[in-house]
């Protein structure tokens, strides 16, 4: 096999000297799909993943250069220890100091997710970064003048040419690589994902939240990602100062509705809901026993909210904290690279 | 699948060997293929393909005027809408043109790959923006199909390239979708003063591509390796404002909704066929 692989390289290298430069199509897996997830959105046939694409695309998402005034990357808002969740703020700070609208999520299993932001309102992973990165209140640059600033410093064309074959840098290339390095973060190095795999022998407490979880939560929060992907009303509040999915849809049916999130590292990612406002996991779970407010557009399934009790709530948190993936938090893999 | 696993563990030592010999054999031989086709010069190309299909040249001209009266229409020039008598000026106009065929007398079709264009008023030479069209398969047509706009498959397919580039600025970030139509401008009946009409969205019931079709109307287009045909239409922007729009009621339009597909409808409305050149 090390023969084959060898031959084949020589074989490149002798073959094709004259030719312009082409594309690495070296294997590098750092995407697997673990056994117990469902078949992945994101298909990376179409961007193949390649250490040069990854790397590139990992070292563009820790680097202040893609805001306007370098002033924040990526990284800033979505934090490895907090398994790329923001630093526990309710809302993320973008240049000069200006607040964005909606709390910033966890990145990871996106390679999953049909449907991005809590509205839904993007259809697709490539182009999810630029959302960010033209936001006023976040990165705020516009694309063309992106592409002009990477394409005058002295790394990236090159960088760029070894990862897709053209030193000209294009908004096509900028996001793939990006992709690659996003699409590439998994989470599945829980407890759960270990008492799944037989692994892993949860406490007395767990396994009781676990039932209750699957009693109460799975409606919305099932599956081995822990979310239907729908968007629902959870009764935040009578009346709506951010439409969430209605704004996209522009259908008043969907007003107040978001995002069912997945609760992979749950415990990692405070505080919750859309804008923040929840600090704890008892905080969650007392709205949900005692806190829904009626409205409208209010999930039927909470009409009468989840009566729990405290020792309940208590196990259903002992059960949300085997959802956290602290191998994720320490990944080198998906670190800032050193400059 | 059993069956191969537990044939695959009864491999003796031996035979795992000559396997590997082989794979090494096939190896060797695909690199050799590959070295023979990967290096082979560019004249072998036309050798096999003896006889290339005739290609010729083409224009589509779209020629904006304002009003029934077809009076001139130009960015940043005082008009007066000829229903509202709204006074305005635009300073921006942008469209999408896709998909586009070509369609002769036999029923054949000639598609144009990749078909992507922006059609910017600032292009504008005298009345017209012209899209050129190269490569186009010889022939009579005798009438020709596009679309206003994007197809629903490439607004959800990731991003794209050339003009359907995000960086071209017709592109929603927050609600994923190209702007098929951009229309901006001052005018005095507007509330506050200027209209901004960015219409897209390509999901029904409030879909705002149109699909269009041109007959010649008893004349070809003729098309051939050493001629530049064109096919002149006739855009008229004073349309956006019909059937009750008006800019002091809309002076703003700048998402998916029912007011995008109005307002794009009226526009690919005011879209006709003129003539021929060829």
């Amino acid at each position: 096999m090390r023969i084959t692989v060898a031959l084949a390289l020589v074989a490149l290298l002798v073959s094709c000297q004259n030719d312009e430069r082409e594309p690495p199509t070296s294997e590098f897996s750092v995407f697997e799909v673990p056994a117990h997830f469902p078949d992945p959105v994101y298909d990376f046939d179409g961007n193949p993943i390649t250490e040069e694409g990854f790397n590139l695309g990992r070292k563009l998402f820790y680097d202040k250069r893609l805001s306007r005034g370098s002033q924040v990357s990526c990284g800033s808002c979505h934090a490895q220890v907090h398994a790329f969740a923001d630093h526990a703020v309710p809302l993320s700070v973008g240049v000069d100091g200006r607040e964005g609208k909606r709390n910033s999520p966890g990145l990871y299993n996106l390679a999953w997710t049909e449907a991005f932001m809590w509205d839904g309102g993007i259809n697709h992973i490539e182009v999810m970064p630029i959302a960010p990165i033209t936001d006023s209140a976040e990165m705020d640059i516009a694309l063309a003048d992106l592409l002009d600033y990477l394409q005058n410093e002295t790394e990236y064309p090159q960088e760029f040419g070894e990862a897709f074959g053209s030193t000209e840098i294009s908004t096509s290339n900028l996001l793939k690589a990006l992709a690659q390095f996003q699409g590439a973060i998994v989470s599945d190095g829980s407890r759960y994902d270990q008492y799944i795999k037989g692994l892993y022998i949860p406490t007395e407490a767990q396994l009781r939240g676990m039932a209750l979880f699957e009693a109460n939560c799975s409606g919305c929060h099932g599956g081995v990602l822990q979310t239907d992907f729908s968007y629902r009303n959870n009764g935040l509040d009578a009346d709506f100062t951010d439409l969430g999915r209605g704004r996209v849809t522009q259908n008043s049916a969907d007003n107040g509705k978001f995002r069912v999130p997945s609760l992979r590292n749950v415990a990692l990612t405070n505080p919750y809901m859309h804008d923040g406002r929840f600090f704890t996991l008892e905080q969650v779970l007392d709205h949900y026993s005692e806190g829904i407010v009626e409205s409208g557009t209010l999930d039927p399934a909470l009409t009468n909210g989840i009566p729990l009790t405290e020792n309940e709530k208590e196990d259903i948190i002992e059960f949300l904290y085997t959802l956290s993936d602290f191998e994720l938090l320490g990944d080198l893999r998906f670190s800032e690279p050193a400059k | 699948m059993v069956d191969a696993t537990i044939a695959h563990f009864s491999y003796s030592h031996q035979q795992i060997r000559k396997m590997t010999i082989k794979t090494i054999k096939l190896a060797a031989m695909a690199i050799t293929i590959a070295f023979l086709s990967s290096c082979s010069d560019d004249d072998d190309k036309t050798d096999s393909n003896p006889a290339p299909e005739a290609k010729g040249n083409m224009f589509i001209k779209f020629q904006h005027v304002w009003g029934p009266a077809q009076a001139d229409f130009n960015l940043n020039t005082a008009l007066v809408h000829p229903g509202s008598g709204e006074e305005l000026q635009f300073t921006k106009l942008r469209y999408y043109i896709s998909n586009i065929q070509l369609q002769n007398a036999n029923g054949d079709t000639w598609i144009e790959e990749e078909s992507y264009h922006i059609v910017d008023a600032e292009n504008m030479a005298g009345e017209e923006v012209q899209l050129n069209l190269s490569d186009v398969s010889s022939g009579s047509y005798t009438g020709i199909s596009y679309m206003i706009g994007v197809d629903s498959l490439r607004n959800v397919s990731g991003v794209q390239e050339g003009a359907l580039d995000p960086a071209e600025n017709m592109f929603w970030s927050w609600n994923t979708g190209y702007i098929f139509i951009k229309a901006e401008g001052q005018s005095n009946a507007s509330p506050n003063g200027s209209f901004t009409y960015h219409l897209g969205g390509f999901e029904e019931p409030f879909a705002a591509n149109s699909s269009m079709f041109h007959d010649f109307q008893g004349a070809t287009l003729e098309i051939s390796p050493n001629d530049n045909p064109s096919v002149h239409l006739i855009v008229n922007p004073a349309r956006f404002w019909h059937g009750g729009f008006s800019t002091e009621q809309t002076p703003m339009v700048h998402m998916p909704g029912e007011m995008a597909s109005d307002l794009a409808s009226n526009f690919a409305g005011s879209f006709v066929f003129d003539h021929i050149h060829n």
